[in-house]
């Protein structure tokens, strides 16, 4: 997905909502089972082989799921057995995996959405919302590596000491521990004195501060974007005029192939495979490109 | 016209009596490049502070600072803060966010500018500083160099007119301070910008300054051209912080303009008569070996690279030896693994011939081996020296007579009751090297200890370095300090790429190397064999 993720973060944040969200609201076995093959699609592209290695944890988690249903749903009318006079039913089964299903596709999204969003990215969309936010991120980011390395710094000075954390009986390595922290304390707070006067000498505290990001909103962007909502917005007309809608009990309401139900699963299929057609329409410009070369 | 003035300023901090600063009075002209310098506790940072606004110290205030004909109190807030830049010490407690770009944006986004001015200025300033490679890099994965020219480049992207520097390279190595100051030069030289530098390596800075201010005790007692210093620095005895061409000059009685730059004090010293043109070579003296190291590999990850690659090196009892090499060479990691606290997958350390690991884990570090960290604010704990000191003794059962021996033995007492971070770089040192001596190690290993010293501490710091060697205390320094190391070791060494590449003692070893070596030699190379101090070709040249 290197092209996908080249978009603003803002497009990548309202396509993830949308895809995710379609997913999570509407039960209906057309939707699901495209939108989870949409995630599969994209697992692997993203991960490759990685990914299937590891597919057989995806199958025992879905069979899983999908058990529990008909042993706690008795619903139905399409009785396969009974186990203890309770009857297994078809729908429950059904409607088991169904959800099996849409929880995988959830889970298989968040995937995508964890490897597209990086950290930075998350960062800046929130520092829009509160920009003090990014701010304390940032500089809480920037303190962890530091305070690793120090903790490292200060025990090893510690051991040479005599106050090793490492040995000695059970009272020693605790004291040994609050000194380390101790100390590690004193040093964070003498230095952040400093921080706060390099803050000061550049001007932190000044009225009407702006935020400013690496990220730059292009017409690709505002193209993908409305695309999005185009989509989106079609997917839920669908929704209204009853296309999502879809009852497992009492017993299966029927799925239709009209013409305009067909237009709407199009729509979404069209939504769900976004990301993959930039990817194919970039790869093959580069081949384009390439080969006029 | 003067773009900075200051008109009678004194200065007391609460409950002191005695003025930090009394009666400054200088101004200095658009463009001009200034060097501060004078022994640490002179007030030589004090002033500096009050030149920007946001940092003034607290205390009771008198006379007047004007910038552009302004009072400063009364300057725009955005102003003072852009206009007037400022750059501290140490290169890590300056940066902000975690990464390089946010740090140039930084200042531009609290002074409210729009997103394609920062932008711009921070494209400008990437590029003038050569910052554009690790742009989008996590600041933690840079060198203390990269740190503080990110740090410079922050300051820059506001557009200052004077810039302030307090001690910007005492914790850098050689080539990064080089580095930084040619930076400096750049800023003053292509952009006319007014260069305000506190520091006391002045080898590299003093041919740069139109103007040097020699302070002392809170006053000024000198303010003029770098080539009229000698007669106040003599008087403070503060020469030992020259340009050793300007010392070689000064102990030469040398008439005239006397020479900055080693280039000028070749051209000097060939016009110089001669007496003799090389030292008696001391012979090596035979020492029992007490560290032994033994082609010792060590990587700190399984797949990373070896640090030390079949490192070997003998260090006899007694003596006072100094590993040398650039920076991220590995010379840190070796003194660990000489330590012991990192252990070496390949090879053997002996220590006093046992091997390093075969020492039970108080054993090592209780009168055997003790580590001077770089930063000795590692050390301390409690609030006073004292307290510290006292504190060590019962919780590991040592006799008390002890404390009062170390205190005596490094003149300590007049700190003892103060906090260890109040002290200055060197006092801290002193006071951690005594928390180190309560355990009577026999070998002591040292990192960076000369970094961030003023002259003074330096000098100081040797006594001591001498006084534990007459007890037969072993010393392995690892340093920079090409000067340092060249007047006071018995024995160094240069480490490059994983191991000791040349050994030997200091005369030999730097008379033998063309650029790793001291600028005593290099001014003096052409007409004397074997001087590597500025000591050295005053002695060749008198007798």
């Amino acid at each position: 997905m290197k092209s996908f993720e080249t978009y603003h973060p803002i497009v990548l944040f309202v396509y993830f909502v949308s895809v995710i969200g379609i997913t999570m609201f509407f039960m209906h076995p057309i939707y699901v089972s495209l939108s989870f093959l949409a995630a599969v699609l994209m697992n692997s592209i993203l991960f490759g082989a990685h990914f299937w290695k590891r597919s057989w944890v995806y199958v025992l988690l879905f069979l899983g799921m999908a058990i529990i249903n008909p042993l706690i749903s008795h619903n139905g009318e399409m009785v396969l057995f009974y186990v203890n006079h309770n009857a297994v039913t078809v729908e429950a089964i059904a409607y088991g995996m169904a959800i099996a299903l849409m929880l995988l596709a959830v889970l298989l999204w968040f995937k995508v959405y964890n490897d597209t969003m990086t950290s930075d990215k998350f960062i800046y969309l929130f520092g829009r919302i509160v920009p003090v936010f990014a701010l304390v991120i940032s500089i809480t980011l920037r303190l962890v590596p530091l305070f690793k390395r120090q903790i490292k710094q200060i025990t090893q000075a510690q051991k040479t000491i005599g106050m090793d954390y490492a040995v000695g009986n059970i009272w020693h390595r605790i004291k040994s521990i609050v000194h380390i922290f101790s100390i590690l304390l004193t040093w964070a707070l003498e230095n952040t004195i400093e921080t706060a006067d390099a803050m000061k000498a550049r001007g932190y505290g000044l009225p009407k501060r702006t935020t400013f990001s690496l990220f730059r909103f292009e017409l690709r962007d505002t193209i993908v974007l409305s695309l999005i909502g185009i989509l989106t917005i079609g997917t839920v007309v669908g929704s209204f005029i009853g296309n999502t809608t879809f009852y497992f009990y009492p017993t299966f309401s029927p799925i239709e192939f009209n013409w305009y139900n067909v237009l709407f699963y199009i729509i979404y299929t069209m939504l769900l495979l976004l990301p993959v057609v930039i990817e194919l329409k970039e790869r093959w410009q580069w081949r384009s490109l390439q080969s006029k070369i | 016209m003067a773009i900075l003035a200051v008109e009678n300023l004194s200065f007391t901090y609460p409950d002191e009596e005695e003025c930090a600063l009394q009666a400054i009075d200088f101004s200095v002209e658009a463009g001009e490049f200034i060097t501060i310098m004078g022994q640490s506790g002179c007030g030589k940072s004090t002033l500096l502070r009050h030149l920007k606004r946001e940092l003034a110290p607290h205390g009771t205030k008198t006379g007047n600072i004007t910038y552009q004909q302004t009072n400063l109190a009364d300057l725009e807030a955005r102003t003072a803060a852009s206009e007037i830049g400022f750059v501290m010490q140490n290169p890590e407690n300056q940066i902000i966010t975690d990464k390089v770009w946010h740090e140039l944006a930084f200042g531009l986004e609290n002074l409210g500018v729009d997103t394609l001015t920062i932008r711009r200025r921070v494209a400008e300033m990437a590029s003038f500083f050569g910052i554009q490679k690790w742009f989008r890099q996590d600041t933690a994965t840079l060198s203390g160099g990269q740190k503080q020219l990110v740090n410079l480049a922050a300051v820059m992207v506001m557009q200052p007119k004077i810039l302030l520097l307090d001690e910007p390279t005492s914790q850098l190595d050689p080539i990064a301070a080089m580095e930084f100051i040619t930076t400096l030069k750049k800023l003053n030289q292509e952009l006319g910008l007014t260069v305000i530098l506190i520091e006391h390596r002045l080898e590299d800075v003093l041919p740069l300054a139109d103007r040097v201010i020699v302070m002392d005790k809170g006053t000024i007692q000198f303010d003029g051209e770098p080539t009229a210093l000698l007669p106040t620095l003599s008087q403070l005895n503060l020469l030992e912080a020259l340009p050793s061409s300007m010392r070689i000059f000064y102990n030469l009685n040398g008439t005239g303009q006397p020479p900055l730059t080693v280039k000028e004090g070749r051209t000097w010293l060939s016009k110089q008569a001669i007496n003799q043109t090389m030292l008696p070579i001391q012979e090596d003296i035979k020492r029992q070996p007490v560290l032994e190291v033994k082609g010792v590999y060590f990587r700190y990850d399984k797949h990373a690279d070896d640090v030390l690659r079949g490192l070997d090196l003998t260090i006899g009892e007694g003596e006072l030896f100094t590993l040398l090499g650039g920076n991220g060479t590995g010379k840190t990691t070796a003194l660990k693994v000489l330590a012991g606290l990192e252990k070496a997958y390949r090879g053997d350390v002996k220590v006093f011939g046992k091997k390093i690991n075969k020492y039970g884990h108080n054993e090592l570090y209780r009168e055997v081996l003790g580590v001077l960290p770089q930063d000795p604010k590692v050390l301390f704990l409690e609030k006073t020296v004292r307290l510290d000191l006292e504190t060590m003794c019962t919780s590991l059962q040592l006799p008390t007579d002890r404390l009062q021996e170390v205190v005596s033995l490094l003149d300590i007492a007049y700190l003892l009751e103060r906090h260890p971070y109040d002290l200055s770089g060197g006092e801290q040192q002193k006071a951690a090297l005594a928390k180190l001596l309560l355990l009577q190690p026999k070998i002591i290993l040292l990192d960076e200890p000369t970094k961030g010293l003023d002259v003074r501490a330096k000098q100081q710091l040797a006594q001591i370095l001498r006084s534990l060697q007459q007890q037969d205390v072993t010393l392995v320094i690892v340093t920079h300090d090409i000067e340092f190391s060249a007047k006071y070791s018995d024995r160094c060494a240069l480490f490059f790429d994983g191991i000791v590449v040349s050994e030997g003692m200091p005369r030999t070893f730097y008379s033998g190397n063309n650029f790793y070596t001291t600028a005593a030699h290099r001014i003096s190379r052409n007409q004397l064999v074997n001087a590597i101090t500025p000591e050295d070709v005053v002695t060749l040249c008198k007798s």
